[in-house]
């Protein structure tokens, strides 16, 4: 009777559980699905408040009252402005300045349209100054980045550079480059040239090589130690490699004929150059010591403006042998086929590579005008980046988010400046009103 | 008390039993819930009266007494006209008693056909007015008669209105079930979900900055409950990330960013939109 019972009842339990299923399969209707292809490149609205300054004395009077306030948000605010992927929001509406991430109105910010906030606080206590500033997601309603850093007051700007590369990193996934450096030359005559050395954005400026002759080319190693440039105060172009930490330099290329265009191997060890040894321009690769000298391949077209692919396996150059100049690549073994890598426009040159291998940077001519471009090397999209006329030397920033390049102004001056990849923010570097030209770009260092 | 002793030792039964129980009462309280939700027909509610209340019309009492009056005057008058007649016949001789009792005679005669023809008249105008008042009972009562109607005719249309009512609520739920069956089974009536879903999908798209996500086809898929207010129930769920976190929570900002999400007024179709899932692709080539 029992055993039936437990039977019995199993079989009901059992099928209860049945009926539940079904219940619960028929009240969970399918779910919609919705597709969004493809997206917009816009950019992300923060708000960057003015650094409340409170000055603590050790028994002497403050002076100037305020002397970073302004200046801490801006240099963040013009960091990430120039990287193209932020648009900094004026806060002047806002009657309460927050300088700490407690009490925010966030219905404030939100009704700005801003996503995020960047609120901060200065302390200086004699020489020294300490900066206590947040990020915070206005949509989460919540705190991002919270952080303290502190240093002398002339490092100002660089904490400012660091917490914008802190804010770039957390917000893009990708480091920011606000705290590296630029080269770039200076024509103060016709007789005197300057290599200079300056932050990203121009400020901070040291001359390391000064000249009579002009001075090309210059090129920072991937490691950060070396610089590579063209001179002619051989009376020709030659190479020379200099030690930026002891000012040393190395003449790696003086053969017969121009020695120019060096470019760095990934590894910081090798460079790929052009010397017109045999009649035209080939590609040769050398130790950076000046050792070990190779020509990459042999043809009778003009081959020239080498870069590196970031795996260092390829080299991109320009050529013409198609009769106009276009860009090619080929194995650094120089053995294989040699490819086409571009197609649009009537010619194209000075090629460069993206720190991850998908973009190529480079100049394009089009309508008789030079201007900086980049091609998606997996879908073949070009986009335009800057309207020209007169464009030139585009490098790549660390990251490849943004391209620093030689412009010619209404003077038919050539100035230097940036210009985001996604196209949207052009931004002069003002380093001089002298003719400043061949910048280039130095990693991302540690310190 | 052999059932309960066996339940007291057999723990298997007292657990099938329990969860019998437990199972019987989350069904009984499922039940509930969706009857709770159904929506109830509407009944529009009439209180109905059997009959009026009889009225009774005040007589005109004035003619009445009137009559009663004349009635009782009559035979008091013949009486002394006798009695005047006896004491003119012992004084004047029988001739003119004669000649007065000729002439009385015919004034008793004439008077009394005159008086009779009043009397008549009376009585006839007391029938005219028994009449009248018959009449007025009548036309009272037809009055009332066709208030009567009237008042079932007016609830003749009101069950009619009801009925129609009725009809109305049942055809309209059962054009929502066929509708929501079509919905289900078939896939038709599609068009209205799908503008919404078209709404919904181009207003996100508006805030999807693919900047952040590379340059590879990274494919993202967000679960999102919405509100009818379009606004979200919670945070995006993310299902599927791109593996790259700034890709990740862009998208989710876009999301965020794009409330209030058009929604259907309508509760069915809303129901439909409630729950969904959102995939991104942001790197798609889309021209």
């Amino acid at each position: 009777m029992i055993f039936n019972m437990k039977i019995m009842l199993n079989y009901i339990h059992r099928f209860i559980f049945f009926v539940t299923l079904i219940t619960l399969s028929l009240s969970s209707n399918s779910i919609e699905v919705i597709e969004i292809l493809g997206g917009k490149a816009s950019q992300i609205p923060i708000a960057i408040t003015p650094f409340n300054e409170e000055i603590r004395t050790m028994g002497e009077v403050p002076d100037k009252k305020n002397a970073f306030r302004e200046k801490m948000h801006e240099v963040i605010a013009n960091d990430l402005e120039r990287s193209g992927l932020f648009t900094s929001l004026d806060t002047s509406g806002i009657s309460t300045i927050p300088d700490s991430d407690i009490l925010i109105n966030f219905s404030n910010w939100s009704a700005l349209q801003a996503q995020f906030l960047v609120v901060g606080k200065i302390i200086t206590i004699q020489n020294r100054l300490i900066t206590r500033w947040s990020l915070i997601d206005i949509y989460k309603e919540k705190t991002v980045l919270s952080m303290e850093f502190s240093g002398s007051k002339k490092q100002y700007r660089g904490i400012a550079h660091k917490i914008s590369d802190l804010i770039y990193k957390k917000l893009t996934g990708s480091p920011g480059v606000f705290h590296t450096r630029i080269t770039f030359v200076k024509k103060k005559s016709q007789k005197n040239y300057s290599l200079y050395v300056a932050d990203y954005d121009g400020f901070n400026q040291r001359a390391i090589v000064n000249s009579s002759q002009p001075i090309l080319s210059a090129r920072w190693s991937p490691d950060g130690k070396k610089i590579a440039y063209v001179s002619f105060e051989k009376k020709k172009p030659v190479i020379y490699v200099q030690d930026l930490t002891t000012g040393k330099r190395v003449l790696v290329a003086n053969f017969k004929g121009n020695n120019s265009a060096p470019a760095w191997s990934p590894d910081s060890k090798k460079l790929a150059i052009v010397l017109t040894y045999s009649a035209n321009s080939q590609i040769y690769i050398i130790n950076s010591d000046g050792s070990g000298i190779k020509q990459l391949m042999r043809t009778r077209s003009i081959n020239t403006e080498p870069a590196w692919s970031p795996d260092g396996k390829e080299i991109f150059f320009s050529s013409d042998r198609g009769g106009n100049p276009q860009i090619y690549k080929v194995n650094v073994d120089g053995v294989s086929d040699v490819n086409r890598v571009t197609f649009e426009g009537k010619s194209n040159l000075s090629p460069s590579l993206s720190p991850d291998g998908k973009l190529l940077l480079f100049l394009t001519q089009d309508n008789g005008k030079f201007r900086v471009a980049v091609q998606n090397l997996l879908s073949n999209q070009v986009l335009k980046l800057t309207k020209g006329p007169h464009d030139e030397s585009p490098v790549f920033s660390p990251n490849g988010h943004m391209v620093l390049f030689t412009y010619k102004d209404y003077g038919k001056t050539t100035k230097i400046g940036t210009v985001s990849i996604n196209g949207l923010k052009v931004t002069p570097l003002r380093v001089g009103s002298e003719a400043i030209q061949e910048s280039s770009w130095g990693p991302i260092t540690s310190n | 008390m052999k059932i309960i002793l066996k339940l007291q030792d057999n723990y298997d039964l007292q657990a099938n039993l329990f969860s019998f129980v437990i199972h019987f009462g989350l069904f009984i309280f499922m039940l509930a819930s969706i009857q709770w939700q159904m929506k109830d027909v509407y009944y529009s509610e009439v209180e109905l009266w059997d009959a009026m209340p009889m009225q009774v019309k005040a007589q005109p009492v004035a003619n009445k007494k009137k009559s009663a009056d004349i009635k009782k005057l009559t035979p008091k008058a013949i009486e002394k006209q006798k009695q005047l007649k006896i004491n003119e016949d012992a004084e004047i001789k029988l001739k003119k008693k004669r000649k007065a009792e000729k002439k009385a005679k015919i004034k008793k005669i004439q008077k009394q056909a005159l008086k009779q023809e009043k009397i008549e008249q009376l009585q006839k105008k007391l029938l005219e007015q028994e009449k009248i008042e018959q009449l007025q009972k009548k036309l009272l009562e037809q009055e009332k008669l066709e208030e009567i109607q009237k008042k079932l005719l007016e609830q003749e249309k009101i069950d009619k209105l009801k009925e129609s009512i009725l009809d109305q609520d049942v055809k309209k739920n059962a054009r929502i079930a066929v509708e929501a069956d079509q919905e289900l089974f078939a896939g038709s009536n599609t068009g209205e979900l799908n503008k919404f879903k078209a709404m919904i999908q181009q207003k996100i798209y508006q805030n999807v900055n693919k900047q952040l996500c590379g340059l590879d086809l990274v494919e993202l898929e967000f679960e999102i409950q919405l509100m009818p207010t379009g606004e979200l129930l919670g945070e995006p769920k993310l299902t599927q990330s791109s593996k790259i976190e700034s890709c990740d929570q862009a998208l989710e900002r876009a999301i965020l960013q794009s409330q209030p999400l058009p929604v259907p007024k309508d509760a069915k179709l809303f129901s439909k939109l409630k729950n969904l899932k959102l995939k991104f692709s942001p790197n798609a080539y889309t021209e």
